[in-house]
């Protein structure tokens, strides 16, 4: 990983002398002791899990640099160490808030990093913007935060939710399913995603036979799941948070109620916990979107490649990484490289050099990509299927084509 | 009108275990007039008692009941003699447990997730029966329906407590008129340490059951299942144990028909439902008429 993480500096380092050869760098004496990166985390709460994921994989990144000596600053023209600041919000907005701003007014935090999650990263995005600072988004991809040109917003570890559920809406169109049933979530990420499946649909002509918002706190879908049978779907597609698709999988399995097509979109992020939880049966042939490490990406530009990762986190922390490891990891990359970029060290260049980056890195999440409003376009996903193997699942890619690794199973055998 | 009878059936259980999970609140209310606001922490607690007996002891999760009341025993009664008499001596018990219960809860939902982490939790999904049972055509899990007939079981035997010993006996003196009980030589602070022990125990013989309705437990969830069940015993009866059923009856048919035909609004079940008793019936729907002189 040091190995990887020295490439990565090595790379900024000549990017730095190519782009600005000799050119007047700030002056070392200037330099602070540490970069400070303010973040907060939810120990408790609807996102805990999802929010110590994304924590814990930003917090092995600055352990991994700290011990390489710190980042390359092109504004100083030295390493640097990294300090991350943290607070607990504890999965409320409200508290947030607060400590976003404790982050940005008392601790004067050098970088600002989200919270796991569009409803933590909500209260954030006009903070930011109203102190003049960049907000690095891991995984707040609520289309509501990319509707104008911004300077102090760069989703970073996710592509935006408006693009998620492309793949898949091409996917049941392809399929020829013409009986779709959409339960989400009323909440940013899962409506949006679930607006531009319809969307997508609709212009498919196929118009969903049940679509309906749930409360983001929505555990009980026994008489939810009965409605919808009663529509006589094929396919049902949930779009929620984690505990909404542990329980939304084992009530559908404990129901008697079979569909030829499910879809929820937390097994393809937090496998191990889900099969722990849910159970590796009542997961069987569920689809979802997959994302590193149960995908992998070789042929990186900036920072280690998946299986390097995935090798040297398990070594380091002593389990293997979930997605929101590698979005916290991938988040620190970034912001390695934007530093390793970024002639001065404002808020402003840190964001130009985010612009300067998208389309030209690859790191383990796939294309680095942002728009103009900060929205991440790369990174995409799949769509994928869960096929029993032995005790537990494996990952098959099942659509687009060029990226499949097998056929999906339709319709889903009764289980 | 077979979703109209599949909402209403459900609601029916679903209530009747959702006074399970509230109806100690209720009575630790209704004997000491303490707000106990870490009553979800305890339903967390029987769930990850529950937890525990399949995972590290590999029995059937119906063995985390007896294990519940016995948490119920170990942890209620030094904290019932630790705090109850210290706050009943106070000028405003009510406001006072409120803080304190509040700390309480704090603490437990910290310490649970120092032990077992922020993940999420579940139970064997076929220990309870891996079928469905039907009434009216209409079916459940099996889960649902052992998780029915242990509520009322212990709804049951609450009421046999209360109308048949001596002990429910002073129980419901002290629920009319603590002062007056104590007048009339009953041992209020026994009687008081015995119900706030029923209560924990029955908040933890729910919360075996939680991960089998809801999907899932986690040291987070004990907050909303506090907000539910203070809904459900305004609806029914503040004080009155036994006007939870009913609370609870018209806390799960609601949000059954909401899930049924608006399940955007769903969650405000509880609160909409709230508001309306308080401004229409403050005493609940099962309390008796206040008279001002």
């Amino acid at each position: 990983m040091i190995k990887a993480l020295k490439k990565a500096w090595l790379a900024s380092v000549m990017t730095a002398g190519l782009v600005l050869p000799g050119a007047a760098m700030a002056d070392t004496a200037t330099a602070p002791s540490v970069i400070k990166i303010g973040t907060l985390y939810a120990s408790t709460g609807n996102f805990a899990i999802a929010s110590k994921g994304q924590y814990e994989g930003l917090e092995y990144w600055a352990k991994e640099v700290n011990a390489d000596g710190g980042v390359f600053v092109k504004a100083f023209n030295k390493k640097i160490p990294v300090k991350i600041v943290a607070y607990d919000d504890q999965s409320s907005t409200s508290t947030a808030t607060t400590l976003y701003n404790q982050l940005i007014t008392q601790d004067h935090v050098d970088l600002l990093v989200a919270d796991f999650g569009s409803v933590l990263t909500s209260v954030a995005v006009p903070l930011a913007a109203e102190h003049k600072m960049l907000l690095i988004d891991p995984t707040g991809s609520g289309a509501n935060f990319f509707t104008q040109k911004t300077n102090y917003l760069a989703d970073v570890s996710i592509p935006s939710s408006t693009v998620w559920p492309l793949p898949l809406a091409h996917f049941l169109l392809d399929q020829h399913i013409k009986r779709v049933a959409v339960i989400y979530d009323s909440n940013d990420f899962d409506a949006s995603q679930a607006e531009t499946l319809k969307e997508t649909l609709v212009k498919g002509g196929v118009t969903p036979v049940y679509y309906h918002g749930v409360p983001t706190g929505e555990t009980n879908y026994n008489v939810l799941l009965h409605t919808i049978a009663a529509r006589r779907p094929e396919a049902l597609i949930e779009f929620g948070y984690p505990p909404n698709d542990i329980a939304f999988l084992r009530t559908l399995s404990s129901s008697g109620l079979h569909f030829n097509m499910t879809f929820t979109i937390f097994p393809g992020q937090l496998m191990k916990m889900m099969e722990k939880t849910v159970g590796a049966k009542a997961m069987a042939y569920t689809y979802t979107y997959p994302t590193p490490p149960l995908v992998a990406t070789t042929d990186t530009t900036y920072g280690p490649d998946t299986a390097t990762f995935v090798k040297d986190y398990t070594a380091a922390k002593n389990e293997a990484p979930n997605f929101l490891n590698v979005a916290g990891f991938n988040t620190g990359l970034i912001m390695q490289d934007m530093l390793g970029q970024a002639p001065q060290f404002t808020q402003l260049s840190f964001h130009q050099a985010l612009m300067d980056m998208s389309g030209k890195t690859k790191t383990l999440e796939g294309e680095f990509k942002i728009n103009e409003n900060g929205a991440q376009l790369g990174e995409l996903f799949s769509v994928a299927q869960l096929i029993p193997s032995g005790d537990t699942n494996k990952i098959v890619v099942v659509y687009p084509e060029d990226k499949a690794t097998g056929k999906p199973v339709y319709p889903a055998p009764k289980q | 009108m077979a979703l109209l009878e599949y909402a209403i059936i459900g609601g029916i259980l679903y209530g009747i275990f959702f006074s399970l999970v509230a109806i100690g609140l209720n009575l630790i209310f209704g004997v000491m007039r303490i707000i106990n606001l870490a009553h979800g922490q305890f339903v967390m607690l029987g769930g990850f008692g529950a937890y525990l007996v399949t995972s590290s002891l590999g029995l059937n999760p119906i063995f985390g009941v007896p294990l519940a009341v016995l948490g119920g025993i170990a942890i209620g009664y030094p904290l019932y003699y630790g705090v109850v008499p210290r706050l009943q001596r106070s000028r405003d018990p009510e406001m006072l447990s409120f803080i304190l219960f509040f700390g309480v809860a704090q603490m437990i939902e910290a310490v649970m997730t120092l032990l077992f982490g922020v993940d999420e939790r579940s139970l064997p999904g076929e220990a309870l029966g891996s079928g469905n049972f039907g009434v009216l055509g209409q079916q459940f899990p099996d889960s649902w329906w052992v998780a029915v007939a242990v509520s009322l079981l212990c709804i049951g035997g609450l009421w046999l407590y209360f109308s048949r010993t001596r002990l429910g006996y002073a129980t419901r003196a002290i629920i009319a008129n603590r002062e007056e009980a104590l007048a009339t030589g009953i041992n209020v602070n026994r009687v008081s340490a015995i119900a706030f022990i029923i209560g924990l125990s029955l908040a933890g013989i729910a919360g075996v059951f939680v991960p089998y309705l809801v999907g899932s437990i986690s040291p987070s969830d004990g907050s909303d299942l506090t907000t539910t069940s203070f809904a459900i015993i305004i609806i029914g009866s503040l004080g009155n144990p036994l006007g939870t059923v009913v609370g609870g009856l018209v806390f799960g048919v609601g949000t059954m028909l909401m899930q049924t035909f608006y399940p955007s609004w769903s969650n405000l079940v509880p609160y909409v439902l709230l508001v309306l008793i308080v401004l229409v019936r403050p005493s609940g729907l099962l309390g008796k008429a206040v008279r001002n002189a």
